[in-house]
């Protein structure tokens, strides 16, 4: 008989597989009793075969990029597919300062530089203190009256450093391992002088491609080593330039805090600034004025995530054909993109053949700035196929308002209260979730219903219904059409009398009262007519305007044709909206195309009601407080 | 190999892994001499030295190291007795006695058992328990 099933990762099933050999294969009957020395000795062999069956299971796990665990192991194997894993990225800001040379009387300069390097601390921001530095020097011209302006200078928060090494012949294996964790990459510059003492100094440039060489053959490539630190890498002389003996390497990059630094608004200045003269100009600095605060800091990429988009990365080849490889490479070169989505022009209605629409949902904020907009079109340029258009489009929200009603055992809870808050915490927790904020999203409904059931011990079962809403932002006094799609079907609940949409109010031009968006479908109950009401009592509207607009229930759409809106009840950031509501067909809602799909905590409604039929209280049920499962209400959004 | 059996007997192997001079096969211990081994085993193993059995054993050990006297006499007597009646099955406990040797700065435990399904006299075990590191 041969040992069997000493891979098993179970101490008593290899101690019993050992046992069963001996049983088999010796003279010796001892091994079942626990003080006997042979069962000593079969402890030790299973103790040992067990740690090597774990460690080998550990060590398979880390050989592939699906299972491995451990970052550095992940790193690596992404490496083999060529895929650098973004690094930490430190929030810029830009500021504005001047410095007044007026008041010298002779040696006036001509220049001032300001030197790369730290130049700002923050203030105003608590206990955290950051600063802020430059990767380059910047020079501006001093004009006529003294005064040289420094005007929306990037500043990048984090420590400026600066390494040095010196090649040797005699070391050919050397490794150029920058000694920092935190460095943002992209603040890394890198100069090479042919000696330490030569005046010559070559810049070399980044390069994460070997097809863009031979344009540019001073380059250096970058990868991740262990402890998130970095290792710069030179060319061989036949893929770049290749270092020769005594070359003075030069490397200064930047060491970020990340995410921490975002929202610095105020700066004291502690720069170094000089003339072209040499005279030190520090004392001559005007107040730093902040122009953009700081945002766009991120931490450095996951391993999560490194593991979703190495072999995506791969698979594109560093071409955007399919509308997955926009996805993959906008989040390559756009590291601050917390969801992307793209989509052919030929699956828009009517169709746009020859473009790519784009949508970003950037991690900070929701929506990403023009200037950045024309970057990615022209970073994408490179790998996108001839004559086709990147279209970036801005982010529609799918707004969900989930209403719950909990049923709860109150011999298990202390109180109602209780119950409330731990729903709409679980429910905050859900929202914040990757299940929701992204591209393609699908609320899961009984998936939902069970979190809310699983929140609290005390739950015994809950209600809830949802709605979808849309936020239009209509152009005020002005006549406009509006499309507002929600990508999914709408529920038709009264078919005769019409109001199943809700908004809020508005003031169009030609009626004085405020109104509100109403229905009514057709007899096929598939298209319906728009009208304007106002409301005379809660209940009691009044059809103001016929025929403002269609809707479609199937295809979940409404159209809103020529109409001059002067003011709106709801105002959100600043900005007048229209709030749209609807019960969706489906309680699966799902954000289509350029729908980001969201729960909106801030009207999600939880009420908690004692459950008396199973606290004891009321056995019977005659009591029992009864729930809709449909969303009742006024036909308006307050 | 053919299948060996040897009935109503308890064989096990001796740790001092020596050769049979004659066959040349690692010399094995038998019925009442390895019992007794597997008793003084099961006595002197620590709670938790053997992986994933964490009750085997007793605190004899650590026992030691209190104060001499009765108490800590009557304490290893416990240990001993529940040790052997959970883990040795095939002996019939009959008393243990754990006395102090105030000079020595030992105590000296005595076991008597009979041991179950052999033909044998009644086991007595004596050793010494003194405090070592």
């Amino acid at each position: 008989m041969v040992l069997v099933n000493l891979t098993s990762l179970d101490f008593d099933q290899i101690k019993q597989s050992i046992k069963d050999y001996i049983r088999s294969n010796s003279n010796f009957t001892d091994y079942d009793f626990e003080g006997s020395n042979l069962s000593m000795i079969i402890d030790t062999l299973a103790y040992n075969t067990y740690i090597t069956a774990y460690n080998t299971n550990m060590v398979t796990n880390e050989v592939f990029i699906d299972s491995a665990t451990l970052r550095e192991n992940v790193v690596s194997l992404a490496r083999n597919i060529g895929y650098v894993p973004v690094s930490r990225t430190a929030p810029k800001a830009e500021a504005v300062f001047t410095v007044d040379t007026s008041s010298f009387t002779s040696n006036f300069p001509v220049t001032a530089k300001l030197k790369a390097g730290e130049v700002c601390t923050s203030n105003g921001t608590g206990s955290n203190n950051f600063i802020f530095s430059i990767p380059e020097d910047i020079t501006v011209p001093i004009d006529d009256s003294g005064i040289a302006s420094f005007k929306d200078i990037v500043l990048y928060e984090g420590s400026f450093l600066k390494e040095t090494f010196t090649v040797s012949s005699a070391n050919p294996n050397r490794r150029y391992i920058l000694g920092a964790s935190g460095i943002d990459t992209k603040t890394i510059r890198v100069r090479v002088r042919p000696t330490q003492q030569s005046n010559t100094v070559f810049e070399y440039r980044l390069s994460s491609n070997l097809n863009d060489i031979n344009s540019f053959p001073r380059v250096y490539f970058i990868q991740e080593v262990a402890d998130e630190r970095y290792e710069i890498i030179f060319g061989d002389g036949v893929f770049g330039q290749k270092l020769e003996d005594q070359n003075f390497i030069e490397i200064s990059y930047i060491t970020t805090n990340g995410a921490d630094g975002n929202g610095v608004t105020g700066f004291n200045y502690i720069g170094q600034l000089e003339s072209d003269t040499g005279a030190s100009l520090n004392r001559y600095v005007s107040p730093v004025l902040t122009t953009v605060p700081a945002y766009g800091g991120s931490g450095i990429e996951s391993v999560e995530s490194i593991k979703k988009y190495a072999p995506r990365v791969y698979a594109s080849q560093n071409r955007a054909v399919t509308s997955a490889d926009y996805e993959t490479i906008v989040k390559q070169i756009y590291p601050e993109a917390e969801s992307v989505s793209a989509f052919g022009g030929e699956d828009l209605d009517p169709p746009q053949f020859g473009k790519v629409f784009i949508t970003v949902k950037p991690t900070n904020s929701n929506f990403i700035a023009d200037p950045i907009k024309d970057n990615l079109k022209r970073e994408l340029k490179k790998y996108g196929v001839a004559g086709i258009i990147p279209e970036f489009i801005d982010l529609k929200y799918l707004y969900l308002e989930v209403f719950s009603t909990v049923y709860y055992n109150d011999n298990l809870v202390k109180d109602s209260s209780t119950v409330t808050t731990t729903v709409s915490d679980i429910i905050t927790e859900y929202a914040d979730s990757t299940e929701l904020n992204k591209y393609g999203a699908r609320f899961k409904y009984s998936k939902f219903l069970k979190i809310i059931d699983d929140s609290h011990r005390s739950i015994t079962s809950n209600i809830t219904s949802i709605q979808m809403r849309r936020d239009l932002r209509p152009a005020l006094n002005a006549f406009a059409n509006y499309e507002i799609c929600f990508g999914n079907a709408f529920h038709i609940k009264n078919p005769k009398t019409g109001y199943n949409i809700k908004s809020s109010g508005f003031n169009v031009s030609g009626v004085l009262q405020r109104v509100y968006l109403g229905d009514l479908p057709n007899g096929d109950g598939k298209k319906g007519s728009l009208f304007l009401f106002r409301l005379d009592s809660e209940q009691q509207p009044v059809v103001v305007r016929n025929g403002v607009g269609t809707i479609d229930y199937e295809k979940g759409e409404i159209l809103i044709s020529s109409l001059n809106i002067i003011s709106t009840a709801k105002v959100k950031d600043g900005l007048s909206i229209i709030e749209i509501s609807v019960s969706p067909t489906s309680n699966d809602v799902i954000g289509k195309q350029d729908l980001y799909l969201q729960l909106d905590t801030s009207k999600t409604e939880v009420k908690s009601v004692n459950d008396s039929i199973e606290s004891g209280g009321d056995v019977s049920g005659f009591s029992y407080l009864v729930t809709s499962s449909y969303l009742n209400g006024t036909i308006v959004r307050a | 190999m053919p299948l060996q059996r040897v009935s109503k007997g308890f064989k096990d192997i001796s740790l001092s892994f020596k050769v049979n001079p004659i066959n040349y096969d690692l010399i094995s211990i038998t019925n009442e001499t390895a019992i007794s081994r597997a008793v003084r085993n099961l006595v002197f193993t620590k709670r938790g030295e053997r992986p994933f059995d964490a009750l085997l054993g007793s605190r004899v050990s650590s026992l030691l190291f209190d104060n001499l006297d009765p108490v800590t006499a009557s304490n290893i007597e416990l240990e001993i007795e529940t040790v052997i009646r959970n883990y040795e099955p095939r002996v019939s406990l009959v008393r243990v006695k754990a006395t102090p040797n105030y000079d020595a700065n030992e105590i000296d435990v005595e076991i008597v058992y009979n041991i179950i399904g052999v033909d044998v006299p009644q086991q007595q075990l004596e050793f010494a328990l003194q405090p070592t590191r």
